[in-house]
């Protein structure tokens, strides 16, 4: 493969909906993974990329997001309806390793307010950051909701110890031209951080998480 | 008659090397005499087990002679000498401290030599020599074990990697690192994984766990092996392999020489080996590149592995390591630190301690402080050690080097985590630019502009400068919050965009004006350079096809055949595209191609020196990236202060030598060249063989001008005068006439 046409991405996110929506339909939203296998590309000597890219539609809605936060964002994200914990509330954990990794693991995304983000590694030690979950920070003059969405439609491109990488770009329940939009602007972006361009783009593929995969490029 | 058959016989036994020729040649018909030999061997052998050391000098060199023998035709006889490898190894592990000097290698050459003929495994010849090599006292024996290990797994990878076999070794090794921590075993460990890397032939995790393990032994040169390995066995890994590409062979010069130089088949036999080496270096260069993680990134739970390597070696008061082996120890747990952006928050206090000018190579501390922070290590850890090396070295009454070194330690800092700043402190360090030394000006200088990109509300007004000022202004510099992540976009993209357009318009332009002839070509034109452009990238990255649906991208070749309506429509769908989606449509609704990649850098660098902010701001990311990549060292932090000095006479001169040709005697440059060349086979000019030219060879010529009548000067005289006239032999610049 080595053709990537704007055509044969739309008729191949097509098929993946049709697939998920239509002929097997499971009883949950499945979530559609970007996944990207690098070549020629050296993780010595060329430098190790990560970045984050911001995209037009939330990829998954159903993400669970805890606000660590002073009394104001408590009683915000209450009003919103999303679930808090103060600095009284973290201490209580009392740096307890297992408690934190718990912590961690049941939150996909962390906010926290400007007034305590700053104690975050004193009060819970490496915990977060190893899961690379660090909360996002929010001020008392920021919209609340409009931040949930933007940490929710934020995904992060990072590679580890292996050359492949998968990311959640959008979920069965989207628009085809949604989706399309979230794939184009992720392959557009990782395209852009890699150093050579398409040169060290191995292979693309798509795949909503009980589908066949669909090869792009 | 009798004693003449036992001499013949003793000159058999003795001379074993021709009787080795003789059973190679012939196995099956000297089976009778080798199994001779094998009995004397075997009795020899009992002896040796049971007394070591009481054996007379002949009776070690035939026992030698006998190994020798056995080893070299052991894979001829495999029943009879099924035996023999036990043999040895039972007499090198048992005995090898006390046996004979050359006896003991030459048992171990025997077990290589049988390993080679696939007589035995490599797994039960390195479990064997392994032992040895860690508990004998003699040093030869080490350095020979050493050198069969590393080669013996060189060469088991050759091929294909062992997996087998590389397991088994590391999880040998990793048992000697942990099994003893105290005692200078662990040292083989580091020495074998460490060469092995070296050579790429182990570059997974598990040498990085052996590694990993030698650093938290308790004995400190075992613990500085390991930590050396993960300061600089990447750079040796990068280093070993420039050096192999080095040697490249100028094949144009070879066949140049072969074709003025005497024929030989040595020489002919000496250019075919130079193709051959250019062609494997070729298919070299075609071969993709290995994967080469650093052992930096390959360590597990690196966390872990800093939070107790901080605990044991650093923060143990008790411990009693070198100041030296602590530094390189301070410098793997910061390199981690920052690599892997960890909390391990007491570092920062236990820095408190030695942040004086007093404390030797505090340099190297500042330099570790530096590439220990990151952006989330919370700022008020960090602020109280920036206040005291801004006390402790930053004063009107420190020398000038020390206050330069300190302003520079703290902007390191600050690059990192430009929070840890308070104001007050910012704004008295700025004003070091009016120092009298060059060191400090600049390093304050460097500070100020850092801030003026990161955080000018922090300055006072006046040293805002022009564009952080109007930035501020405009909203466009926002200070970023602790914890707040850069969401990043295609860095240009609207560059692009609007290029795009700008490219439609004109074309939609030319439309309207109607089909005019000049116009289109110059259109074409244009295309086609840009096209251009983009098929070079595809030549380049092996087939890449240009799929973008944009018409920018067609062939021109295409296009000038397509009528004039099929690109109008299509643009004036594109415009309509833009129109309806507000949010960077181009990234959303087709794929950038090479092409497209290649004018969005070219854009982006024009925009760059449009706004000088912009470079700057660059500028900065790629300084940030280096220093996540290779640390900071101590001569970063003491570079501004060596600024304004004055160099010494000997200093100038070596800095003056460097990169010249290098001179013994004092010679001219001429003449350095020239014997350059002449070492290089060059030919030499006509002038240069007329002034070598023997002189009784030009003696004829001279003395029969001297000869010559009257009339025949003056004929001469007058052709040299016309040929004059004429421009010469050649008639140069004078048309003849």
């Amino acid at each position: 493969m080595s053709k990537i046409t704007v055509a044969g991405v739309r008729q191949h996110v097509a098929d993946l909906l049709e697939y998920s929506n239509e002929t097997k339909k499971r009883n949950f939203l499945e979530t559609v993974e970007l996944q990207i296998g690098l070549k020629n590309y050296d993780p010595q000597r060329d430098k190790r990329f990560s970045g984050t890219v911001k995209l037009p539609t939330v990829p998954r809605p159903g993400m669970s997001i805890c606000i660590l936060g002073d009394q104001h964002d408590i009683d915000r994200a209450k009003h919103g309806g999303v679930d808090a914990m103060s600095a009284d509330d973290l201490k209580k954990l009392n740096k307890n390793k297992k408690l934190i990794k718990k912590l961690a693991r049941k939150y996909d995304a962390f906010i926290a307010s400007d007034t305590l983000i700053k104690q975050i590694p004193r009060l819970l030690g490496p915990g977060l950051s190893k899961a690379g979950k660090f909360p996002t920070p929010v001020s008392h003059a920021d919209d609340l909701s409009a931040k949930i969405t933007e940490v929710k439609s934020t995904i992060k491109f990072q590679l580890k110890k292996v050359l492949c990488m998968g990311v959640a770009v959008g979920n069965v329940g989207m628009e085809q031209e949604q989706l399309v939009a979230n794939i184009m602007l992720s392959i557009n972006y990782l395209v852009s951080l890699l150093k050579k361009g398409w040169q060290n783009v191995g292979s693309l593929t798509i795949k909503a998480t009980m589908s066949p995969p669909k090869r792009l490029y | 008659m009798p004693k003449r058959k036992v001499a013949a016989l003793e000159k058999v036994e003795a001379d074993l090397a021709s009787l080795q020729y003789r059973i190679r040649r012939d196995p099956k018909s000297y089976a009778q005499e080798f199994y001779d030999q094998w009995l004397a061997y075997d009795a020899q052998r009992q002896i040796f087990m049971a007394s070591p050391t009481t054996a007379s000098n002949d009776d070690v060199k035939k026992f030698h002679d006998l190994v020798d023998l056995v080893a070299h035709v052991a894979d001829l006889y495999p029943e009879l000498t099924a035996a023999y490898p036990d043999h040895l190894k039972e007499l090198l592990i048992r005995h090898h401290a006390v046996l004979d000097r050359e006896l003991r290698e030459k048992v171990v050459g025997s077990l290589v030599l049988i390993r080679r003929k696939d007589v035995i495994d490599s797994t039960s010849l390195l479990t064997t020599l392994f032992p040895v090599l860690i508990s004998t006292p003699s040093k030869s024996l080490r350095s020979l074990l050493y050198a069969k290990i590393i080669s013996d797994l060189r060469e088991s990878n050759s091929k294909t990697t062992n997996h087998r076999l590389n397991r088994t070794i590391q999880t040998v090794l990793h048992n000697l690192v942990t099994s003893d921590r105290t005692s200078t075993k662990g040292m083989w460990a580091t020495r074998i994984t460490r060469e092995l890397w070296r050579r790429q032939i182990w570059t997974d995790a598990k040498p990085c766990d052996v590694m990993k393990e030698a650093c938290l032994s308790d004995n400190e040169k075992v613990v500085v092996g390991g930590v050396r390995f993960f300061l600089g066995g990447d750079k040796e890994r990068e280093q070993m392999e420039d050096d192999s590409s080095d040697d490249e062979v100028d094949i144009k010069k070879v066949k140049h020489q072969i074709e003025i130089n005497k024929k030989s088949k040595k020489r002919q036999k000496a250019v075919e080996r130079a193709l051959e080496k250019v062609k494997k270096q070729e298919r070299k260069k075609k071969a993709p590149h290995p994967l080469n993680f650093s052992a930096l990134h390959l360590i597990n739970d690196p966390q872990g592995f800093a939070e107790k390597l901080f605990q044991k070696h650093l923060q143990n008061t008790k411990n009693r390591f070198a100041l030296e082996s602590k530094l390189a120890i301070l410098q793997l747990v910061t390199r981690l630190v920052g690599l892997h952006k960890l909390t391990v928050l007491s570092l920062y206090s236990w820095f408190a301690r030695y942040l004086t000018p007093k404390q030797a190579s505090v340099t190297s501390f500042l330099a570790s402080l530096a590439q220990g922070t990151h952006d989330l290590v919370p700022p008020d850890a960090i602020e109280p050690l920036i206040v005291k090396i801004a006390n402790e070295f930053v004063s009107e009454a420190s020398a000038s080097e020390v206050a330069a070194a300190g302003i520079n330690a703290i902007r390191e800092v600050a690059i990192r985590q430009p929070l840890c700043m308070n104001e007050t402190l910012l704004q008295d360090l700025v004003q070091y630019q009016k120092s009298k030394d060059k060191g400090v000006v600049m390093a304050a200088k460097g500070l100020q502009s850092l801030y003026r990109e990161v955080y000018p509300e922090l300055l006072q007004r006046k040293y805002r400068g022009k564009e952080a000022t109007m930035g501020l202004r405009s909203g466009e510099t926002k200070q970023r919050k602790f914890g707040e992540q850069e969401a990043g976009g295609i860095e240009g993209i609207e560059l692009l965009e609007k290029y795009k357009d700008e490219q439609k318009a004109k074309k939609l332009a030319e439309k309207e004006e109607g089909g005019d002839k000049a116009d289109d070509s110059d259109d074409d034109g244009f295309n086609s350079d840009e096209w251009e452009v983009g098929s070079d990238t595809s030549m380049s990255s092996g087939g890449w096809i240009n799929v973008s649906d944009d018409e920018d991208d067609e062939p021109a070749t295409k296009r000038a055949k397509t009528d004039s309506e099929a690109p109008d429509l299509v643009g004036a769908e594109k415009l309509d595209v833009s129109e309806a989606t507000s949010l960077s449509k181009l990234a959303t609704t087709s794929i950038l191609t090479p092409a497209d990649l290649l004018k969005l850098q070219e854009l982006r660098m024009e925009a760059n020196v449009d706004k000088a902010l912009g470079g700057a701001s660059k500028r900065k990311k790629e300084l940030i990236q280096r220093h996540i990549d290779e640390g900071v060292t101590a001569d970063d932090i003491e570079l501004p202060a060596t600024l304004g000095k004055k160099t010494t006479k000997e200093e100038r001169r070596a800095l003056a030598a460097d990169g010249k040709p290098g001179r013994e005697e004092h010679k001219s440059t001429q003449a350095i060249r020239k014997s350059k060349k002449e070492a290089e086979g060059k030919s030499t000019t006509n002038k240069e063989k007329a002034r070598k030219k023997n002189f009784l060879m030009t003696l004829g010529k001279a003395r029969q001008k001297n000869k010559r009548s009257l009339t025949e000067t003056r004929r001469a005289l007058k052709a040299h005068v016309a040929k004059a006239k004429s421009g010469g032999r050649r008639a140069n610049g004078v048309s003849a006439n």
